[in-house]
């Protein structure tokens, strides 16, 4: 479904990604590990060209390249992106944060509607009248998520959806990642917790200094704590 | 942190009272306040339109008096020139603002910030010198006189009334917007262009939209101030403009709809008074506006919510 090849993308002249390949197939859920400022983000940003150029290698849904597309169209070929500081519309209430996104394009099986949002999420209904900005963290990543649904996603990115939340919110956001994984919902997680990984992903991939440096399945992953050791623990002094 | 808009309806305990005060102050204090309040209606109609880029739109325009000043020579132009009726002369005004906010936006939007700000304001100076250098259609500095008769030849109540009723369905159409599909859009944009761009808009796409429904009510104000004149100048389109309708909504205060009424009527009536007493009138204004972005940068609207929350809690 989603193809990286050998991305290259920078920032300006600052040079960000030096050779990411992963994919992701039908109602997979991949996870992109790595420590802070590796490039997952910047992986994300570069599928849905947002802030980022793309200076070589390619980037396929089904197939299609995403070159040179603006963000807006990107979203509108079936990507959804749930960014990691969130980023409701403050002023806005939860209902018209969720009136925002376009409708999908004519003939696409509408899966996800208001009412199917608010099933996933029931404190949104029950928020549904307040202001997202006064809205706590994981209100607003559970806001964030139902918004990018609305837009009837076949592929949706998640950048470290759990950064910053309180453990039990943590298990609620998992466990609408898994709802969403029943449904058939192709899922890119950038992640830096194992316990996102044990939960719900079919892949792992782990990526270093702007470079996928590994790939194997959650099982592989645990079987083999050196990669762990060496691309997701915090440094060692002077190492 | 923005104030809270959540209730879509209008607030016809408000909007009623307010135009029936209008009505009642027309229709007991005689021409010369009726000439006031007609000025002020105009103006409040021209910063409602600046200020849905600001507080919705999150751009800040300096170049706004361009399509104020199309709307007036879209009137003037035709009917000194081409001796159309006025009819046509009413609805060209406005349709030469669209156009003008249409062309000169689809430039604009291209840039962000205080760089979409300098074109907004470059584009407004290339209308201004335009309407000033081009004589021989124009008129230049000598604008476009007598081609009607001000107001209509009505009484200044009556033309007054009628301003009255058209820039109240125009604040309406404009509280709709707001509130529709696309304000919602205008919004989003306004507040985080990237997630808008996320969830399928082009921002871009949707702040010519906002620039061109700006424009288009700032040219009705723009018409229906060339009527109330009986002429037009090259500076209804200059920066002096410009600068009244951004103190307004600065004043009446950003971030709310009611932003650009509040604005308006009190910086036009303390022009209009202030300066029958005093020559520095605009320092007066400096002294307001110094006052308001110190203590309630929400402006009038801002404090006045304040003050209505305070007041409720002391109460419940």
């Amino acid at each position: 479904m989603l193809e990286i090849r050998d991305l290259h993308a920078a920032y300006g002249r600052s040079a960000a990604l030096h050779g990411v390949s992963l994919s992701v197939g039908p109602g997979e859920v991949v996870c992109l590990v790595g420590r802070n400022g590796v490039g997952k983000t910047s992986t994300l940003r570069a599928v849905v060209q947002e802030l980022i150029q793309v200076t070589g290698g390619a980037v396929l849904l089904d197939g299609a390249s995403l070159a040179g597309l603006p963000p807006h169209q990107v979203i509108r070929r079936g990507i959804g992106y749930v960014p990691e500081d969130r980023r409701v519309f403050a002023s806005l209430t939860v209902a018209e944060n969720l009136r925002v996104p376009v409708a999908p394009a004519r003939g696409a099986a509408a899966r996800w509607t208001l009412g199917a949002v608010y099933g996933l999420f029931p404190q949104l209904r029950e928020y549904r009248g307040r202001v997202a900005g006064v809205m706590s963290g994981g209100e607003q990543q559970m806001l964030s998520i139902a918004r990018s649904l609305l837009t009837n996603p076949r592929l949706l990115l998640l950048d470290e959806p759990h950064e910053g939340l309180a453990p039990r919110v943590v298990d609620e956001i998992i466990a609408a990642l898994l709802a969403l994984k029943r449904e058939g919902v192709s899922m890119l997680i950038s992640e830096q917790s194992v316990r996102t990984i044990k939960a719900c992903a079919d892949r792992v991939y782990v990526i270093d200094k702007g470079v996928t440096v590994y790939h194997g399945t959650p099982a592989e992953f645990e079987a083999n704590p050196e990669v762990a050791r060496r691309y997701l623990m915090v440094a060692e002094q002077g190492g | 942190m923005r104030p809270a808009e959540s209730s879509g309806a209008v607030q016809w305990r408000l909007v009623v009272p307010a135009v029936l005060g209008a009505l009642a102050l027309l229709a007991t204090l005689g021409q010369g306040a009726a000439l006031v309040i007609t000025d002020v209606l105009i103006m409040v109609l021209f910063a409602s339109s600046l200020n849905l880029l600001t507080s919705y739109g999150g751009m800040v325009s300096f170049g706004h008096a361009a399509y104020f000043g199309l709307g007036a020579y879209g009137l003037a132009l035709p009917l000194a020139k081409l001796g159309l009726p006025l009819w046509a002369g009413l609805a060209l005004g406005p349709l030469a603002a669209a156009l003008g906010a249409l062309a000169i936006g689809a430039l604009c939007v291209r840039l962000t910030h205080i760089y979409f700000a300098m074109l907004t304001l470059a584009c407004s100076e290339i209308v201004f010198t335009i309407l000033f250098q081009a004589y021989d259609y124009t008129g230049g500095d000598t604008g476009i006189t007598k081609f009607m008769a001000p107001r209509l030849g009505l009484d200044p109540r009556l033309y007054g009334a009628l301003v009255l009723a058209i820039v109240s369905a125009c604040l309406l159409l404009l509280w709709k917007v707001v509130r529709s599909p696309i304000g919602l859009a205008i919004r989003a944009v306004g507040e985080e262009p990237h997630r808008a761009a996320a969830l399928g808009y082009s921002p871009r796409m949707v702040q010519l939209v906002a620039f061109v429904i700006a424009g288009t009510l700032a040219g009705v104000a723009g018409t229906l101030f060339a009527v109330y004149q009986g002429n037009a100048f090259p500076d209804y389109a200059g920066i002096g403009f410009t600068i009244d309708a951004l103190v307004m909504v600065v004043i009446g205060g950003l971030h709310s709809f009611a932003g650009g009424v509040y604005g308006a009527v009190i910086y036009t009536l303390l022009k209009t008074f202030v300066s029958r007493y005093v020559t520095e009138w605009e320092l007066v204004i400096g002294l307001i506006l110094l006052a308001v972005v110190l203590v309630s940068p929400a402006g009038v609207a801002g404090g006045l919510g304040r003050l209505g929350h305070a007041l409720g809690r002391r109460s419940a």
